[in-house]
């Protein structure tokens, strides 16, 4: 369960999170099945971003997303 | 495709929310406060020093209209009455009384400060469970409406007033249990066991008397409308009850304050966006039970509110300057408590978890309702990355001067400004000067004007009061 200010509930480990902005852009084109290649164009696209610092940073969140285990890849 | 234009980045985060009372609607966001009603923080400081109060003249407008709206389109007959001890700094007791609000005092010095301020005796309501002598003897020659707190109170009335030909009109403070909170039964008759009864009946006794009106203030910050439908309940039922005990007409009904500003308790869970009902909650659970239980086709008994944090508290900014940065070591409380019985070593080992911490130029002296509320506390510059738990220390020289334990602030550095809100209510009037200065205080107005309403005090302000013994004097 997420709504749209980024508050995210687990049902299955019963944890909250909380994503930013860019974090919560992020998950829902992920769920959209967006490619990592094109959710970095998007992002820079989008926010004001270097897009260097913008592949370092997605690079890190992708892995925190998965560590919490919403992706597997 | 590029948008031509592009939002602020901020590094994209998932926190996991596992910290006990911090509130998830808390993180996520860094909003920041660059300008208070459309003037520049920095800008205020550069005239007035940091800190500095600063207060809206139109939000305290638009507070009190407000309210007073979603009341008098319910009820016929209300009067807001401005309760001194919220905040009674003149300019700010001179807008609501410009707005229409009388006043309700609670000492003779309050008393004195209303008449001051240019309320008539009639215009003021006298609570209180101590009134002095002769600010009684005040009030009754200048026909403020006395709301009597306790026995002592009446029996003292009764002798002041003794032989006189026009009886003298009082009203009775009530305390009511509305529900899950606890009673305020320091003040008052209890209305829920038969107290309140047996003064009436008192007061039957005393001809120079005559009871006129009731009153009660449930409490403070309520949260729950429902328990003023309760009240309201019991307010028409207790005087009616003393009519028909030969009280003759009961003429108004006094509500107190209570209604809840857009502060946040410790340990409140709901943002105060969700949590503070709207002001048409509290006015519909009050006049529409009111006018319910009132007998049909008899006149409406006139309706007071004493409503003061919910006036003032959001219009009311403290701004502040960070003066130094630290980190700080969450002590783990297991740890800590077995290090007491030598166990296990230090508590505090490296590597242990720390937060980020802030020493600010303005103290718990200033702040005195972070007791019980935890002011937001917002960076003035705006910034992008995301906020963290921050611990937020006063410039006091005191362990116990915080003023937030986990603010969700950005790393914000030396000579930062933040602004802290809401903190219109209760702060003034109860902050203490204490090693500092206390500072200076501004009313925004509509058109960006900046008045000084309080100056920062001064050694001399603070010494006025002092003597010195002649053989303490420094040798001329
Ligand atoms: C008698 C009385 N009236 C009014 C008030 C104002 O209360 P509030 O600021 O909660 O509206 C108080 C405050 O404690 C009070 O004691």
């Amino acid at each position: 369960m997420l709504n749209d200010r980024g508050f995210a509930f687990d049902p299955t480990s019963g944890e909250t999170f909380q994503l930013s902005t860019t974090g919560l852009r992020i998950v829902r084109l992920l769920q959209q099945d967006t490619g990592h290649e094109k959710i970095l164009e998007h992002v820079i696209e989008e926010f004001e971003v270097e897009p260097n610092t913008a592949s370092r940073d997605l690079a890190d969140f992708l892995l925190s997303v998965k560590q919490v285990g919403w992706i597997s890849e | 495709m590029t948008p031509t234009l592009r939002l602020p980045y901020i590094r994209p985060t998932l926190s996991r929310l596992n910290q006990g009372p911090v509130n998830p609607f808390r993180l996520g966001t860094s909003p920041s406060c660059p300008d208070i009603d459309g003037i520049s923080v920095p800008e205020l400081t550069r005239e007035h020093g940091s800190p500095l109060f600063v207060f809206s003249e139109t939000a305290l407008r638009d507070a009190y209209r407000a309210a007073h709206r979603a009341f008098s389109r319910r009820y016929p007959d209300v009067q807001f009455a401005w309760s001194y001890k919220t905040n009674y700094l003149n300019a700010i007791c001179r807008v609501f009384h410009q707005e229409g609000a009388i006043a309700e005092v609670v000492s003779g010095f309050e008393y004195e400060k209303a008449r001051h301020n240019g309320i008539e005796g009639h215009n003021i309501i006298f609570n209180g469970p101590h009134k002095e002598k002769a600010d009684v003897e005040r009030a009754i020659a200048e026909g403020a409406m006395l709301q009597v707190d306790n026995i002592d109170e009446l029996l003292h009335l009764g002798e002041i007033t003794k032989g006189r030909t026009e009886p003298l009109p009082i009203a009775l403070r009530v305390h009511l249990s509305t529900g899950v909170q606890t009673v305020w039964s320091k003040f008052g008759f209890s209305g829920d066991d038969g107290e309140l009864q047996q003064v009436v009946r008192r007061i039957l006794a005393m001809p120079q008397l005559r009871l006129v009106g009731l009153h009660c203030h449930i409490g403070t910050f309520i949260l729950e409308p429902e328990w003023y439908r309760i009240a309201a309940k019991k307010m028409v039922a207790l005087a009616l009850n003393a009519e028909a005990m030969g009280a003759g007409p009961i003429r108004y009904l006094n509500m107190g304050g209570g209604f809840a500003s857009h502060a946040r308790l410790h340990f409140q869970y709901l943002p105060p966006e969700q949590a503070t009902p709207s002001m048409d909650r509290y006015a519909e659970a009050i006049c529409d039970t009111i006018t319910a239980e009132w007998p049909q086709g008899r006149t409406l008994p006139k309706l007071y509110l004493e409503t003061g944090r919910a006036l003032v508290d959001d219009a009311g900014y403290l701004i502040s300057t960070v003066v130094a940065v630290k980190r700080r070591t969450l002590h783990d409380p297991v740890a800590t408590a077995l290090a007491a019985f030598g166990k296990n070593g230090p508590a505090t080992v490296a590597g242990a978890p720390s937060q980020n911490a802030l020493v600010l130029d303005a103290g718990i002296n200033l702040m005195y309702t972070t007791t019980w509320y935890q002011p937001r506390i917002l960076p003035v510059r705006p910034c992008l990355d995301a906020p963290t738990p921050t611990t937020v220390f006063g410039c006091l020289c005191m362990n116990i001067d915080v003023l937030r334990e986990d603010a969700p602030l950005p790393g914000l550095t030396t000579g930062d400004q933040v602004v802290m809100h809401p903190v219109g209510a209760y702060n003034q009037t109860q902050s203490m000067q204490f090693i500092t200065y206390r500072p200076a205080v501004v009313m925004t107005g509509p058109g960006g004007q900046v008045h000084l309403i309080r100056r920062r005090e001064n050694l001399e302000y603070v010494q006025e009061m002092e003597v010195v013994p002649s053989h303490l004097q420094n040798p001329e």
